[in-house]
């Protein structure tokens, strides 16, 4: 039976490969195999984000759920991908050149590194039980429920607790269980291996020409081993799907703020889609990213606010589909019950929430050192002369740590100072998603302080970069 | 920087082994566990009766609704009930109930029971 679920859930995740990468080669261009190799995991979390979206307006439509549309999905998405490629005369993929950069000796000790982590992750995730209280509550019901009745069932989603969550992680599964044969729970977290594994692909693909291997791949490594990330990150719930999506949106608009390729505002629209139909905190935290992007940008505002503006306008459009099923089903629980303003009568509790907040993102125990990393990679970075990135990182996590103060401070069911065991810590599981951004950012930080500047294009457009 | 980068590598690499042991000992355990122990986990740190839950979930076909009765002393068992037998509806009119320390005396003897444990939970079906 597990065999079996595991041979489904590696073709439906090649399967995935091949959507995102016939996407990416349309939005992008891919010039050789070696590229395409070096991107395979852009082009996995690119397809993720792509079906995630698809699926989940598909059952705000109300569109059967089952194998027949998860394949037609990836079918007209594939071949959206190469019509767009045709369109733009995207050269076909030619030749094997295996580049330099990524056959350094470090580089080499540190990809075996990963691969050992990642293989001890996926045996302990393999057989792992589903006891993690939000995923047997709503999660994986919510998966199971799409499963077997083929939609969003009212009852179901009335009844289970959360129901304004968004459906993009419940669709993936109740796919997962579609490739898997059967709603096998346990094998379930194999699926998350993929994402996990998908996200450290995507970001070592992203930065290793760009990035020294002794700066990119020890931090990489950092925020894999933080023990949070090591016992969390199968759980089948949301959060860390969240933070990966988070995480690619916000380094590929840092890559956009420095290169101005249209490709990576596009895939980072994609994820900023995605990553709003994950979670409702996806939304304040694609703000943040958004508005960080804007001010790092004040210099050249006119060419770069209505592109940034589109990108995050795009992403709306394609969550809003969402808010309007629940809300016209009067399901609520999406924003405090004293409303945006009723904050003010609670005068009192700001504080607390902001030590709250300081003391999670600092906490050792589930994060090493991350964002402390992250903030002095921030300093170093305008010390050496770089000006956009570290404007714009410094942005993305105070704006997100004021956004995470906000949210202990009007949700008063919330008890300050904040202090609730770590398997259901909401605030530990805000601060993922800066700490899983700081695998991206940081070294790309790092470089820019290494350098002296914000990096190698500082403006400029390759070819590959596309319209 | 460079400072920071060799303390990022070695705390890196020592909780790069602590994790790799812990991810290999968490295999371990998991390995040891059957199926059931594994998609019941959630439930038994409730104190869930598995063997109740697995009968119920036997002897109630899937396309039928069923009632969750619970007693005084196991309250907080409706999600998890409600998360295993899936895709079984709940529902309050249900000719299927699964009794979780119920009095049985208040069906007045109506309800066919098929299963029941010295713990009291009985799954059983009421006429109509």
């Amino acid at each position: 039976m597990t065999g079996h679920a595991l041979a489904g859930l590696a073709v439906a995740n090649a399967a995935v490969v091949v959507v995102g990468s016939c996407l990416l080669w349309g939005v992008r261009g891919l010039c050789s195999w070696a590229e395409v190799a070096r991107l395979s995991g852009l082009a996995y979390m690119v397809g993720v984000a792509a079906l995630g979206v698809a699926f989940t307006l598909e059952l705000v439509l109300g569109v059967p759920f089952g194998l027949a549309t998860m394949g037609i999905t990836c079918v007209v998405l594939a071949a959206g991908g190469l019509v767009l490629g045709r369109a733009f005369r995207r050269p076909r993929p030619r030749g094997f050149g295996v580049e330099r950069r990524g056959l350094a000796l470090v580089a080499v000790s540190y990809v075996a590194l990963v691969g050992v982590y990642l293989e001890a992750v996926f045996r302990a995730g393999r057989l792992a039980p589903l006891s993690n209280f939000d995923g047997w509550a709503f999660w994986v019901p919510k998966a199971k429920a799409i499963y077997f009745f083929g939609g969003l069932d009212e009852q179901f989603f009335r009844e289970l607790a959360n129901p304004t969550y968004p459906p993009l992680v419940p669709a993936l599964e109740a796919a997962a269980f579609h490739a898997m044969g059967s709603p096998d729970v346990v094998t379930l977290h194999v699926q998350l291996w993929f994402f996990l594994t998908g996200f450290v692909a995507a970001v070592a693909g992203l930065l290793a020409p760009r990035v020294r291997a002794p700066v990119l791949w020890p931090i990489l490594l950092l925020v894999l081993v933080a023990p949070r990330v090591v016992n969390r990150s199968l759980e089948p719930q949301a959060d860390f799907v969240l933070d990966y999506l988070l995480a690619l949106a916000a380094l590929l608009i840092a890559l956009w703020l420095v290169d101005r390729g249209a490709w990576q505002l596009c895939c980072a629209s994609l994820f900023l889609a995605g990553a709003m139909l994950t979670k409702r905190e996806g939304q304040l935290l694609a703000a943040c990213i958004v508005v960080a992007a804007l001010a790092a940008s004040w210099r050249t505002r006119r060419l770069a606010w209505p592109r940034l503006v589109l990108a995050g306008a795009a992403a709306f459009v394609l969550a809003l589909p969402w808010r309007i099923w629940f809300q016209s089903r009067d399901l609520t629980g999406e924003l405090p019950s004293s409303g945006f303003l009723g904050l003010f009568d609670h005068l009192d509790r700001p504080w607390p929430a902001l030590r709250s907040v300081v003391g999670a993102l600092l906490d050792t125990g589930l994060w090493l050192f991350a964002v402390p990393l992250a903030v002095v990679a921030i300093v170093l970075a305008f010390a050496g002369g770089a000006r956009i990135l570290p404007a714009y990182a410094a942005l993305v996590y105070g704006l997100s740590a004021a956004g995470f103060v906000w949210v202990l401070w009007s949700f008063t069911e919330l008890e300050l100072p904040y202090d609730q065991d770590e398997g259901v810590n909401l605030l530990a599981r805000l601060c993922g998603s800066l700490v899983v951004l700081s695998a991206g950012l940081v070294p790309l930080l790092l470089d820019a302080a290494w350098r002296g500047s914000d990096g190698p294009g500082d403006g400029p457009r390759t070819e590959a970069d596309g319209p | 920087m460079v400072v920071c980068l060799v303390l990022a590598a070695a705390v890196g690499l020592v909780y790069f082994a602590k994790a790799v042991d812990a991810l290999g000992d968490a295999a371990a355990a998991n390995a040891v566990a059957n199926y059931d122990d594994r998609e019941l986990a959630g439930g038994t740190a409730l104190g869930v009766d598995q063997e109740a839950l697995v009968a119920a979930r036997g002897l109630i076909p899937e396309g039928e609704t069923y009632r969750l009765v619970v007693g005084p002393q196991a309250t907080n068992i409706g999600q998890f009930t409600r998360y295993f037998l899936m895709p079984r509806r709940t529902a309050e009119d249900a000719r299927w109930v699964v009794c979780y320390e119920c009095d049985l005396s208040r069906f007045g003897g109506e309800l066919h029971v098929l299963w029941q444990s010295d713990a009291g939970v009985a799954v059983g079906r009421l006429p109509g």
